[in-house]
C-alpha cells in the first residue's frame, strides 16, 4: 500500500500499488492451485494431462 | 474478480484435496476382480472336477444299486423261504409242545404211579423184613425143636434097649417059675393113626344118543363130542324106557361125535337109545 494517498474530487483514491499487490497475491493463489492440482493428479495419476 | 478468482482457487483446492483417488480403487477393484476371476477359474475347475467325480460316483453308485437290487430280490426270495420255514417250525413246535404237555402229564402220571409203587415197595420192604425176621425166629425154633427130637431120639433109643435089658432079664428070672411077663401097657394114651379123608367128587352129567351101532365088532357111536365135553376114556350107559342095555367106553372122539366099545351088553343096543354118563 502505498503511503501516498491521492484525492480526486474530495474522494481518496487507492494508490496504485495495492492494486498491483492483490493482483499478484490472487495470481500466486492461482498458481499456488495449479501447481496443487498438478502434484495431486501426477502423484495420484502419474500424469498430468492424459486420462489414465 | 481477485476475490472470486482466489474463491474458486479455495473451492478448487479444497475440492482437490478431499477428491478420492480412483486410481487406486480402480486398482484395488481391478486387483479384486483378477483374484475373484482367477476363484472363478479355481471353481469352475473344481466343478468339473466335481462333476467328473460325481459322474464316476454316479456310475459307482448305480452299479451298486443294481447290485443291491439284486441282492433285495435274493433277499426277498430267501425271505420267503425262511417265512414258509417258520411257519413249518412254528407248527412243528406246537406239535412239539403238544407232545411235550401230553409227555408231560405222562410223566407225572407215571411219577405218581412210581411213588405209588415206590410206597408199595416200601410197604414190601417192610413186610419181606418182617418176614424174614419171623422165618430166623422159626428156623431158630426149628433147629432148637430138632435138637430136642435128637435127643429125644437118643433118649428113646437108651430106653428101647434098656427095655429089651430089663425084658430078657426077666424072662430069665420068670422062665424057671413057668411064668411069662405080661405086656406092658403104658399110662400115657397113644396118638390117632392118620385117617383118609372122605373123596369129595363132582357128577359130570352128559346126556345123549345113540347114532349108530356095528354089531358085528361091537362099536357105536353118539351124538356127542368134544364139543360137549366127551373124552376118551369115559364110559356111557345106554338105556331104553329105563332099562339098562349095556355101557359104551369112548375110544375116538370128534366135535360133534363119538365113538366106543360096548361092554356089559344086555341087549343089543340101536340107534336112538338114549346115553348118559350117571345112571
Amino acid at each position: 500500500m502505498s503511503p501516498n494517498r491521492r484525492i480526486r474530487g474530495g474522494k481518496v483514491i487507492a494508490a496504485d500499488n495495492l492494486y498491483t499487490v492483490i493482483l499478484g497475491i490472487a495470481f500466486g493463489v492461482v498458481l499456488a492451485t495449479a501447481v496443487f492440482v498438478a502434484y495431486k493428479c501426477y502423484f495420484q495419476y502419474e500424469t498430468i494431462f492424459n486420462i489414465p | 474478480m481477485t476475490i472470486s478468482s482466489i474463491f474458486l482457487c479455495g473451492i478448487v483446492v479444497t475440492y482437490v484435496a478431499l477428491a478420492d483417488n480412483y486410481k487406486d480403487k480402480y486398482d484395488e477393484i481391478k486387483t479384486e476382480r483378477d483374484s475373484f476371476k482367477e476363484t472363478a477359474e479355481d471353481k469352475t475347475e473344481q466343478y468339473n472336477q466335481k462333476v467328473v467325480e460325481k459322474d464316476a460316483l454316479e456310475k459307482r453308485l448305480n452299479s451298486e444299486i443294481n447290485n443291491l437290487k439284486i441282492e433285495i430280490n435274493t433277499l426277498k426270495s430267501d425271505l420267503k423261504v425262511v417265512e414258509a420255514q417258520k411257519m413249518h417250525e412254528e407248527k412243528r413246535a406246537s406239535d412239539m409242545a403238544s407232545v411235550v404237555e401230553t409227555t408231560t402229564q405222562t410223566s407225572k402220571e407215571t411219577t405218581k404211579l412210581l411213588m405209588d409203587r415206590e410206597a408199595q415197595l416200601t410197604l414190601a420192604e417192610a413186610e419181606r423184613i418182617k418176614l424174614e425176621a419171623q422165618l430166623e425166629d422159626t428156623s431158630n425154633t426149628l433147629l432148637e425143636r430138632l435138637a430136642i427130637i435128637q435127643t429125644l431120639e437118643k433118649e428113646k433109643k437108651q430106653l428101647l434097649e434098656e427095655k429089651a435089658e430089663l425084658q430078657s432079664r426077666m424072662e430069665k428070672l420068670l422062665q424057671p417059675t413057668g411064668k411069662a411077663p405080661a405086656p406092658v401097657v403104658t399110662v400115657t394114651p397113644t396118638t390117632d393113626i392118620a385117617r383118609l379123608a372122605p373123596i369129595v367128587t363132582k357128577k359130570i352129567e352128559l346126556r345123549g344118543l345113540v347114532t349108530a351101532v356095528d354089531t358085528k365088532n361091537k362099536m357105536a357111536s353118539i351124538s356127542i363130542g368134544t364139543a360137549d365135553g366127551v373124552k376118551e376114556g369115559m364110559r356111557f350107559h345106554v338105556t331104553r324106557a329105563n332099562k339098562f342095555i349095556c355101557d359104551i367106553l369112548i375110544i375116538d372122539t370128534d366135535a360133534e361125535e363119538a365113538v366106543g366099545v360096548l361092554e356089559l351088553i344086555e341087549e343089543q343096543p340101536r340107534a336112538g337109545d338114549t346115553i348118559a354118563t350117571n345112571l
